[in-house]
């Protein structure tokens, strides 16, 4: 094969271009790390960051106590938190989105954001510690997501439509149950706890937490991106997927599985953060195209850098914080439109 | 015989579909499927791809019973050529015959050097390498067509099985479409079609599978399949078959589907109208 041919130059220039891409998208999320040590409502200086993070490394020199403190147990829990959201909800929307062949798909597709309200909130009713109402959002999100996909099981429609409104039915089940708990809950505590945890913050994140939270994510992003290449076939028609020699059904269960971990991790961590999972693989296809060998590197690294940056914008744009769920729906939501008129290209 | 297919029977859980159908073919022929709607071309194809388990009779290819192939192994011995459609993303040309490859390297890699040469080379064969890195979804229907083909070249299977493939395209592509499927089993391919318009076995088949209601009505060379006899037989109107030559001196055959204009022939129950039926 003649490799000076213009088409075969060209596939290696995009390939490069890739390459780059992908080496700016790293650097812009350590910037963003970096950046977002500095600001909140005690900043730090850069020097005082350094200082900081070389404390623990056996640093003696003259340094602010708080900044420590801040550094090790405020800050670092929250960007590693943002971190990990981002990059999960950014990973199971383009997982989803490639599964159901339809790019307006988000990760609460099956439910799994629903469940994990049903469960955080039925926690909290029964005045369940802090603890537990994690576990019980992760255990909600993750039986919803395995009802929808048993039901669908059951119908006799073709398997991703069946999927979609089985799912659909889950959650509004779900949200019917939310609705119900907060309708008998005291007003004046408990309700208040639920509204807040609903609105999604990562204002009280422990670093324990984040540390439990990550092996699921770690596990489910690994996964995904073991096995990204596959998404691909599932694009087709199960007819012609098949036909090139994929386990069709296997791969769907395994993927959906690996989402679901990395949704319901994410919202047991942090609330109900919307559109990151839809808007992120939308921005990575405009950058690096639509092959997911390419799609969900970029992806996950544009949704942690995107995540970290509104989390940014959460706690230093007011004097009080505002919920990241609102501050992502803010930013998203004009983004969103603008895809729907935008969408013209195909 | 590569392709070798002997009392298939199969369909979805209500009763068999394909009853029994026996027909081959080998390296360097096309096989066309020709039989009215329903017939059940299209079961008998997801049959033979393994995508619809036979409830009786057997496939082989190359001699092996296809019972006992992986999705894998199938996929490197038969591919699918589905209509040409539009996908939901918009995948460059080169991403969608790159997966044409899926079953030559493990499920946790991308795409290597080796499969993109294979790719490109495929893309040369249909003569399409300079849609390599066009977007999918901008190319007219003969060209994604073209696509889908070069994709089951790079699949390197031996049998392509094309689901109508002349079906939406105008006449120029039609005839590009059937020079190409004529090249490929010049090139060694055994290729198995469906058509709905019985002049394409005559012009590129090497043999012709006549269906109706799930049954062979007539397997052979095209000459002795397509005759009026068995196509009103199946087809259940009148129908002449005429050989023509054309401005070459190629001789060309055609079907007419013909009408009696004094109103007889098969279109009967005229002037029965208000009979009460008889019986007992």
């Amino acid at each position: 094969m003649n490799l000076s041919q213009p088409e075969i130059q060209k596939e290696a220039a995009r390939r490069r271009r890739y390459r780059l891409l992908l080496l700016g998208m790293l650097a812009l999320l350590l910037a963003v790390v970096l950046l977002s040590f500095w600001i909140g409502y005690y900043p730090l200086t850069p020097v005082q960051v350094v200082q900081a993070f070389l404390s623990k490394l056996g640093y003696k020199g003259e340094i602010l106590p708080q900044a420590v403190t801040i550094f090790w147990n405020i800050r670092l829990p929250r960007i590693l938190a943002a971190l990990f959201i981002g990059a999960s909800l950014s990973v199971a929307g383009a997982t989803y989105q490639g599964m159901f062949r339809n790019p307006l798909v988000s990760p609460d597709i099956l439910g799994v954001s629903s469940g994990a309200s049903l469960g955080a909130a039925f926690a909290i009713l029964n005045g369940a510690s802090n603890w537990v109402v994690q576990a019980a959002a992760f255990a909600g999100g993750v039986a919803a997501v395995a009802a929808s996909y048993l039901i669908s099981r059951k119908s006799s429609h073709s398997r991703t439509l069946s999927l979609v409104l089985t799912g659909s039915m889950i959650m509004s089940l779900c949200n019917a149950g939310v609705t119900m708990i907060k309708y008998v809950a005291d007003p004046n505590d408990v309700l208040q706890q639920i509204t807040f945890w609903l609105m999604g913050s990562l204002t009280k994140i422990q670093m324990d937490e984040v540390g439990w939270s990550a092996v699921p994510m770690a596990a489910g992003l690994l996964v995904v991106l073991l096995f990204r290449w596959q998404i691909n076939l599932l694009t087709l028609d199960e007819e012609e997927a098949k036909s090139l020699g994929i386990h069709i059904r296997r791969y769907r269960l395994l993927f959906i599985a690996a989402s679901t971990l990395l949704s319901a991790a994410a919202v047991c961590l942090g609330g109900l953060i919307g559109w990151v999972g839809l808007m992120i693989p939308h921005l990575a296809r405009a950058l690096v195209g639509v092959d997911y060998g390419r799609l969900i590197p970029a992806s996950a690294m544009l949704g942690a850098g995107y995540l970290i940056l509104m989390d940014d914008i959460a706690r230093s744009v007011l004097s009080m914080e505002l919920p990241l769920g609102v501050v992502t729906s803010i930013v998203g939501v004009p983004f969103f439109l603008y895809l729907i008129i935008q969408r013209k290209e195909r | 015989m590569l392709l070798e297919l002997q009392d298939v029977r199969g369909g979805y859980g209500g009763g068999d579909i394909v009853k029994g159908v026996s027909c081959g073919a080998d390296a360097g022929e096309v096989l066309c499927l020709v039989g009215p709607n329903g017939c059940g071309k299209t079961t008998l194809f997801r049959l033979m791809l393994g995508s619809l388990p036979a409830s009786g009779g057997c496939i082989r290819i190359d001699g092996q019973d296809t019972r006992d192939l992986s999705p894998r192994e199938m996929a490197n011995r038969i591919a699918y050529i589905p209509q040409y459609h539009t996908p939901v993303f918009a995948y460059t040309v080169l991403d969608v015959v790159m997966m044409g490859r899926a079953s030559h390297f493990s499920a946790f890699e991308t795409p290597k050097a080796v499969d993109r040469e294979a790719a490109f080379a495929a893309l040369e064969k249909v003569n399409a390498l300079d849609l390599a890195n066009k977007k999918y979804t901008a190319l007219s229907g003969g060209q994604r067509q073209l696509i889908l083909i070069a994709r089951a070249i790079c699949q390197s299977a031996q049998v392509f099985v094309m689901d109508e493939p002349a079906a939406n395209l105008d006449y120029a592509n039609q005839q590009l479409l059937m020079e190409v499927v004529g090249d490929l089993a010049a090139k060694g391919y055994c290729i198995v079609m469906s058509t709905h318009s019985p002049e394409q076995p005559a012009s590129v088949g090497s043999k012709v599978l006549l269906m109706k209601e799930g049954r062979v009505a007539g397997f052979g060379p095209p000459r002795q399949v397509i005759t009026p006899e068995n196509m009103e037989a199946v087809y259940g109107i009148e129908m002449d078959v005429v050989t023509i030559r054309d401005r070459y001196g190629t001789e060309r055959t055609i079907c007419l589907p013909v009408k009696d204009p004094a109103g007889g022939g098969m279109a009967g129950a005229s002037g029965k109208g208000g009979k009460a039926p008889e019986g007992e």
